[in-house]
């Protein structure tokens, strides 16, 4: 109880790591439903990953001089840019693909998984700026967050989300159905290319925030979990993200009270949830054909 | 070739990445009919279909529509139930309510008149009692009807089906059939069908157009769905 009431005052010294934590764990499902419903699983786990890299290739090219020196107070928007501009670049590449038909999808984001898991890897080593503070970046190390990070990550997630509420009516459609879509006029393309900007947006500063793995694990295990309870799209949603931000803000908690890492503490936690949502499901629907 | 037409084209190359499925398509559906399109499995039927709605475009040629009443003709599309994934949860309503997205602009959501007219199209189609139940847990039949009230609340000038009677039981693919009809008969819409179901096809259909090894052939449907022509177009001798 005093782990929680010191979690909860004011006065904490990690108050903007919570924040973060709870903000990416509530605005990752929400992204997270449109990779499930779409069937993306995988591009989920390869975009973070795309993403990390492009975090590393930002630094390096920093390092080498080949992009202007920045303050280091600005490193975040500098990570956030290298992050955001590679992410963007590799979902518009799936798209154009997919939407060309040629090869299989699997096969493309298996590769850019690989790909980007080994320069990440290269460019660090590579970089003397890795040893320090670049690692526990791409770790996800939740620990000091100044407050113009928390404003930007509060800002961007906050433009994704209205986004997402306003124009639900057309993400659905083109994602439920995209030829009828087209017959009706949509702009299917502009629309898919919205969606994807969000997502990638959303998955560049969660990165930023809280490292590929848990980026990962919010993306799509609140969305999993509540497919398995909801009833609706809209519960589905607000479910989801209610799941993450709630596992987000447990995880906290159990991780400072028996000093565990924060992100891992998540995953693992909205992985005993998603077990439980399956239990629960396949009582309900035994209940229900026994009946 | 009658000019009271809705849907035209003449010597339009048909197929997608630069393969040509259709080479020289030349057809046209008159405003107001009935039209069934035929043919074998992989002759062009579902490319040419993509065609026609704009998912593809055509590789050479243009696909005309007349206006009505001086705007674009509104398209309502009935596709292959099997193309739409189980994994969304969405009620019956909200399926029928997508008809309504081409009126109602980004940014603004459905309103009670929507929701209404939604609810009146599923009635029109024999769904109203389907209204709240989940659209992917609903039967063949059921589905079907619940896709024609979606396509219907797009206010349609002519609708386009993709095999509604496909993998459905013989009494409910006679009565998606009478339901079509009986739309097409009150509404004065034009339908444009694919269906395999030939015997479906003599009752409800007025214009066949048949695909057969990359070409079209246009005609009445007591002159195109004949024994001599059917033996003809199918390769078959009837016994």
């Amino acid at each position: 109880m005093n782990t929680l009431r010191e979690i909860l005052s004011p006065d904490f010294l990690l108050r903007n790591s919570v924040y973060v934590s709870v903000l990416v764990g509530m605005a990752c499902p929400l992204v997270g439903v449109y990779l499930v419903l779409r069937r993306l699983v995988f591009m989920g786990v390869a975009l973070p990953q795309v993403s990390s890299c492009g975090i590393a290739a930002a630094f390096a090219l920093h390092t080498w001089r080949i992009i202007p020196h920045v303050e280091e107070r600005s490193e975040n928007l500098l990570a956030f840019a290298g992050s955001t501009v590679l992410t963007l670049a590799v979902i518009l590449f799936f798209a154009v693909m997919e939407r060309r038909g040629r090869g299989s999808v699997e096969g493309r984001v298996g590769a850019a998984y690989a790909l980007a898991g080994a320069w990440s890897i290269l460019l660090l080593v590579k970089n003397p700026f890795g040893e320090h503070g670049l690692l526990d970046r791409m770790k996800g190390e939740v620990i000091a967050v100044a407050n113009s990070d928390l404003a930007l990550t509060a800002g961007t997630f906050g433009v994704v989300i209205v986004a997402l509420f306003l124009f639900q009516k057309e993400f659905m459609l083109v994602s439920f159905d995209r030829d009828m879509a087209v017959s009706l006029k949509k702009n299917v393309l502009g629309w898919d290319a919205l969606l994807f900007v969000l997502i990638g947006l959303t998955i560049s500063m969660s990165v930023l925030s809280v490292g590929p793995l848990v980026t990962f694990g919010f993306l799509l295990l609140p969305a999993l979990t509540a497919h398995q309870l909801a009833n609706t799209m809209r519960q589905f949603a607000v479910l989801a993200s209610v799941i993450g931000g709630v596992a987000a803000f447990v995880g906290f908690y159990i991780a400072y009270r028996w000093d565990l890492p924060v992100g891992p503490t998540d995953v693992a936690l909205l992985g005993l949830l998603y077990g439980v949502a399956i239990l629960i499901k396949k009582l309900f629907l035994a209940r229900a054909s026994a009946r | 070739m009658t000019d009271n037409w809705l849907l035209r084209m003449d010597d339009v190359a048909v197929g997608y990445r630069r393969r040509i499925v259709l080479p020289r398509v030349s057809l046209h559906v008159p405003r107001g009919s009935f039209a069934g399109l035929l043919g074998a499995n992989g002759s062009g039927k579902s490319t040419l279909l993509k065609t026609i709605i704009g998912v593809t475009p055509p590789l050479s040629g243009k696909v005309e529509f007349a206006s009505c009443d001086g705007r674009e003709p509104v398209l309502g599309y009935v596709p292959q139930r099997e193309a739409l994934d189980s994994i969304f949860l969405r009620s019956s309503l909200e399926v029928a309510l997508m008809g309504c997205s081409g009126r109602v602009p980004a940014g603004r959501f459905f309103g009670g008149e929507e929701k209404r007219l939604a609810q009146q199209c599923l009635e029109l189609a024999g769904a109203g009692d389907l209204s709240a139940r989940r659209f992917s847990e609903l039967s063949g039949g059921q589905k079907q009807r619940v896709l024609i009230a979606r396509a219907l609340a797009a206010k349609p000038d002519w609708l386009i089906l993709d095999e509604p009677t496909a993998g459905i039981d013989a009494a409910a693919s006679q009565a998606i059939m009478g339901l079509l009809a009986r739309i097409q008969r009150e509404q004065k819409l034009t339908i444009l069908m694919v269906n395999h179901d030939l015997a479906a096809m003599r009752r409800c259909v007025e214009e066949v157009i048949w695909l057969r090894e990359g070409q079209v052939t246009q005609g009445r449907a007591d002159e195109m769905l004949t024994r001599d022509k059917l033996e003809e177009m199918l390769n078959l001798q009837f016994s």
